[in-house]
């Protein structure tokens, strides 16, 4: 199996079978597109990821490599937003800031499956709280005026109703 | 030893004495395998192939007569509710059964099966508190926990109580999760955690919005701050939702039909109200029913099924119009086993 390097942004290079990248749809365009030489010792750069990030994503990835691609009518799987593999719930037990560290990475690399379990992760953080509670998880700034947040506040109030 | 009673009829079951109190050895033995891999760290949770799937036998059709032959405790034991509990797939499906068993009408079930559903409660609050995960069902759990501890204040009055002694058990236990809950507090982040959520760029935060598959958590996502509100008001935000919920034919009898513009939150609520919420499209992971074994079990654990251990009976089965897939059985449709 072919092997490609990846450099991080803070300069670490990381080695990786091709395929395990090719799960980023960003790297595997690119390499489409410039055509892959054998013999070159080529080193992709990500100037967009640090290497800790770099790290858990090729972790995952390498995990998740034989997994079989989403069908695609079944959209309704997205909104399952506790339907995490045990496997992933483990593995996405870090700080916030990680998590969405490597929201932007999946985002950025185009990895829908990593993509998805962490935008999941945040979701379940946001389910069934109360909106002091949301502010409080995330330091949210309340930005409303008095009179806007009664505003939104009547106006949800009357959709319930409803 | 096998436990004889008076009058010689009892089935003649083998009792062991553990540390919740004595149980049926068959009831044990049915969930040791999963005792053990629960207590090893969560590393070697994939390790499913020696231990025994969680499942339990079931009298479908049940009647009168043989409705004693479903006992609500026993099943709630084979099929491994206390580690569901913190299995996030299983989580919500756990608190939905729980909000139905939980209540006043709970002094009317078995004392034993009302030790273990407060057991499973207890779980549950741990695992609420530690994770803070999803706080309005456990709240809606508070609620009705109360309710069965005035009904039990007031059956005092020539009502049906059972032993005192597990009453008096109880009530510690009651008291027990209240406090905890009392204790929960949602822990704030601290404010140099970087990225934080409303640094993400607009479409990461539209790709979590998006997976939220309830409208309150909508509704108070937009009472957050003005950016999350202008996301929330997004028409997609509403119309995924409207489709996740509906299927295209009940979509179609609410849409306007002259051209008129739509607006999905409209639709979405008046779906809602003139067809409420389907259970089965809430939880990741249900019970399912498999028609042959006449056995429920969680279907990603999946159970020993008759049709893979005897290729005859297979092979008749395909004969006869091929294998039906086992049903999902939702929250409501597992207590009518019981006759709950």
């Amino acid at each position: 199996m072919p092997n490609i390097k990846l450099r991080s942004s803070d300069g670490e290079t990381f080695e990786v079978d091709v395929e395990i990248a090719k799960c980023s749809v960003t790297i595997k365009t690119m390499l489409e597109d410039l055509g892959m030489d054998e013999e070159e010792e080529e080193v992709v750069p990500l100037p967009n990821v640090n290497s800790a990030i770099l790290k858990k994503v090729i972790q995952w990835s390498t995990y998740h490599k034989d997994d079989p691609p989403p069908p695609e009518d079944d959209e309704n799987k997205e909104k399952r937003t506790d339907d995490i593999s045990s496997w992933d719930a483990d593995f996405l037990k870090v700080d916030q800031g990680t998590l969405f560290e490597l929201i932007l990475a999946a985002n950025y690399l185009d990895i829908k499956g990593l993509l998805d379990v962490t935008c999941k992760t945040v979701a379940n953080m946001i389910k069934g709280k109360a909106p002091e509670e949301i502010r409080k998880t995330f330091n949210i700034k309340n930005d409303f005026t008095a009179s806007e947040e009664e505003q939104v506040r009547k106006e949800n109030e009357w959709c319930e109703e409803k | 030893m096998p436990f004889i009673s008076k009058d010689w009829r009892s089935p003649g079951e083998a009792w062991v004495k553990t540390q919740e109190g004595w149980e049926k050895k068959k009831v044990l033995e049915n969930c040791k395998a999963i005792k053990q891999s629960g207590a090893e760290e969560p590393s070697t949770y994939g390790n499913t192939e020696t231990a025994i799937q969680p499942h339990c036998h079931i009298t479908i059709k049940s009647t009168k007569e043989i409705a004693g032959f479903n006992e609500l405790n026993e099943a709630v034991k084979k099929l491994d509710f206390m580690s569901a509990v913190r299995d996030v797939r299983r989580f919500n499906y756990i608190c939905a059964l729980l909000g139905l068993l939980i209540g006043q009408q709970m002094t009317a079930l078995s004392g034993c099966a009302q030790k273990v559903l407060l057991a499973m409660l207890e779980e549950v609050a741990s695992q609420a508190v530690a994770s803070q995960h999803n706080p309005r069902n456990f709240r809606q759990l508070l609620k009705n926990l109360r309710s069965l501890s005035e009904a039990e204040r007031s059956s005092c009055w020539g009502g049906l109580l059972g032993s005192q002694v597990l009453w008096s058990e109880h009530t510690a236990k009651i008291e027990r999760i209240l406090k905890m809950a009392a204790n929960m507090q949602i822990c704030e982040l601290s404010p140099e955690s970087r990225p934080q959520l409303l640094q993400l760029p607009e479409e990461c935060i539209r790709e979590i919005i998006l997976r939220l598959s309830d409208h309150r958590d909508l509704t108070a996502s937009a009472q957050t701050c003005e950016q999350m509100a202008t996301i929330v008001g997004e028409q997609r935000v509403w119309r995924e939702l409207t489709k996740f919920h509906f299927t295209p034919h009940q979509i179609e009898l609410v849409l306007p039909k002259n051209g008129e513009k739509v607006d999905w939150k409209d639709v979405y609520h008046s779906l809602k109200k003139s067809f409420g919420l389907s259970e089965d499209r809430q939880y990741a992971e249900m019970l399912s029913l498999c028609r042959y074994c006449r056995c429920l079990f969680w279907r990603s654990s999946g159970h020993p099924c008759i049709a893979d251990q005897c290729p005859e009976f297979r092979a008749r089965l395909q004969e006869a119009g091929g294998i039906t897939p086992p049903s999902p059985v939702p929250p409501s449709a597992f207590l009518k086993f019981f006759s709950l």
